[in-house]
Order: C-alpha cells, then sequence, then structure tokens
C-alpha cells in the first residue's frame, strides 16, 4: 500500500495523529465484542453492544469513539472498532439449533454475509489491530492466518489476544505456536483477567 | 453418496485476474466440487474471495472451506518476480463447498480433510 505509507509519512513529518482507530478482528465467537465492552467499561463506563452465544451476533461495525486510555505513561484516545466476525461460510440451519425461527434465522444470516464483507473492506481503515482468538480452539485457521495475512500485508500493527483464559481447557500457547512471528496477551475479556496488560501492549505497539 | 475432487494446475489460473480467477474457483464448488489448486493464494485474494462467497450466499450454498499451504522458501521480491514472470510459485489450495467439508486440520505443511455430507 505505498499510498498509505506515503500518507502515514505525511502524517509524521507534518502533523501528529491524534486518534488511534483500534479494530477487533477474529472468528465469530471468539469474544471480540465482550472485550470491546470491557476495554469500553473501563474508561467510558459504557457498553460498545450486545453480546450472544449464537455466532454473528455483531452483524454491523460498532463503534466506540474518542475512547481515552491512560497506559505504559501514554495518553492515548482511540476509535474502538468491533467487527463483525469473519467466516467463510454462514448456514441459517446452525441458528436454528439455538431457537430462532426459520425467517429469524435466514435474516440473520444475511445480516451476517454483509457484516463479513464490511468487517473485511474496513481490513485497510484500522491504524492498530487486535485479532482476538478463542484460546480453548485450535487458532491455526485458514480464517485467522488470512486476517493476519492482511494485516501484515497492509503493515498494520497486530496483537494477538488470547482470550477465554478463565475456561479450564484455555490454551494460549497453541496461539504463540501458530504464530511465532506476533506477540500474543493472555485475558479474560468475561472476568477481566489481565486486560490491563493488553493496554500495555496497545500503548506499546499502537500507531 | 460421490464426491468429486478436481485437481486445477497452476497454469489454469495463471492467465487469469484475480476476480476472474475468484469466479473461476466459485463456479466450481457452487457445482459440489472439491478442488485441489497446484497454488497458494495470498491472504489478499483469500479476504476477496470470502467477500465473493458472502455475497453468493444463497439457497444451498452456505459458503466455502478452504486451506491453503503456502511456498515459504519463495516470499518476497523473488516470489513476485517469478508470478509476473509466468512461473508458478508453488504452494496449494484446497477449497470446498462447507456443506460438503466435515472438518479440515491445517498444520504448517499438510492439510487433512474429511468431505461427506452433513
Amino acid at each position: 500500500m505505498p499510498l498509505r505509507r506515503l500518507f502515514g509519512w505525511f502524517k509524521t513529518v507534518f502533523g501528529k495523529k491524534n486518534i488511534i482507530k483500534l479494530g477487533l478482528y477474529g472468528p465469530p465467537n471468539a469474544g471480540k465484542t465482550t472485550l470491546a465492552n470491557k476495554i469500553s467499561m473501563d474508561w467510558t463506563g459504557e457498553p460498545v453492544g450486545k453480546v450472544s452465544e449464537i455466532p454473528h451476533e455483531t452483524r454491523e461495525v460498532q463503534k466506540k469513539e474518542r475512547i481515552v486510555v491512560r497506559a505504559g505513561g501514554k495518553k492515548l484516545i482511540m476509535n474502538l472498532l468491533d467487527m463483525p466476525g469473519i467466516a467463510t461460510k454462514v448456514d441459517f440451519e446452525e441458528f436454528m439449533e439455538y431457537g430462532l425461527t426459520k425467517e429469524a434465522a435466514q435474516q440473520r444470516a444475511k445480516e451476517a454475509t454483509k457484516g463479513v464483507i464490511e468487517a473485511i473492506k474496513w481490513l485497510e481503515h484500522v491504524d492498530t489491530a487486535l485479532v482476538v482468538m478463542d484460546s480453548t480452539r485450535d487458532p491455526y485457521t485458514q480464517v485467522n492466518i488470512t486476517i493476519i495475512g492482511n494485516l501484515e500485508a497492509r503493515d498494520i500493527p497486530i496483537i494477538l489476544v488470547a482470550n477465554k483464559l478463565d475456561l479450564a481447557d484455555a490454551n494460549p500457547d497453541a496461539i504463540r505456536d501458530a504464530f511465532p512471528q506476533h506477540h500474543v496477551v493472555e485475558v479474560s475479556a468475561l472476568t477481566g483477567k489481565l486486560v490491563d496488560e493488553l493496554y500495555e501492549e496497545i500503548a506499546k505497539y499502537a500507531k | 453418496m460421490s464426491i468429486e475432487i478436481e485437481f486445477i494446475s497452476s497454469e489454469v489460473l495463471s492467465n487469469r485476474k484475480s476476480d476472474e480467477k475468484i469466479e473461476y474457483i466459485l463456479d466450481r464448488v457452487k457445482k459440489n466440487k472439491i478442488l485441489v489448486v497446484e497454488e497458494s493464494m495470498s491472504a489478499l485474494e483469500e479476504s476477496k474471495l470470502i467477500e465473493a462467497t458472502m455475497s453468493q450466499i444463497k439457497g444451498k450454498f452456505f459458503g466455502i472451506e478452504i486451506s491453503t499451504l503456502k511456498n515459504k522458501g519463495l516470499e518476497g521480491i523473488r516470489h513476485r518476480l517469478i508470478r509476473a514472470l509466468g512461473g508458478t510459485t508453488g504452494g496449494l489450495t484446497v477449497i470446498g463447498p462447507s456443506k460438503m467439508i466435515r472438518k479440515v486440520k491445517k498444520q504448517p505443511q499438510s492439510i487433512s480433510l474429511l468431505a461427506g455430507e452433513q
């Protein structure tokens, strides 16, 4: 992305970028909205969006603007962007297993497909990305590889978040093994465990 | 139940633009074929493929399963030069309709796939 680099260079030389667009990426049900809510609650006292066990609850990009985070001796102003989960398939019949009617499930699937497209289109507009993974699941999936590959190709700083540390079978080391080139932060967005360390990492790597 | 697997030479895709390549792949996958392509896709191509897949989910087509093996030895300038000269950069891509692929297990140097009607 030569234009992006040129634009970034102009910003660095002629002015300071004040607001960081922080995107939360990952597959569905990795805990992106739970983490976005935790971050937003910690610094603004307000949540970002609704959480559900049914996949694709977030079907549009949810924003919380001008969050002021103080960590690592820095003051960061961020626009938090909670992205719809990225998937290669959306099957309405899976939603019916959670008790949704066929019509509601089909509507949810239709909105979910649009959400995936929107999340992908946003990849080139975020400044820093948190790639959120469920640390009880195999991280070496094509969706995670594609998300990380796209961010790498655009020179966007990446922090991998090994979420759901509160669960007994969490294995954050599997994420480290799968993506050794990136920094991994272990958290439980649900309980708030180690989220302060994530703020330190954001302060260190965000640009 | 029979499963059709199509092995596609990198030469078939090499002369196609990115959008044409994606259209070629999705046309076949929507006909319930599992494709093994003698080429890895770039992350940007993969995201375009996901976008195109999402816009085509309808009726009995619920999406795809995809897994790629990259040829790590051919990254960077050399990789791009080989592609520019019309050569192949190695790697492998396996793509199929999500309804027919029960499980894909990816490792850095191998892909195992369990197929069958779900």
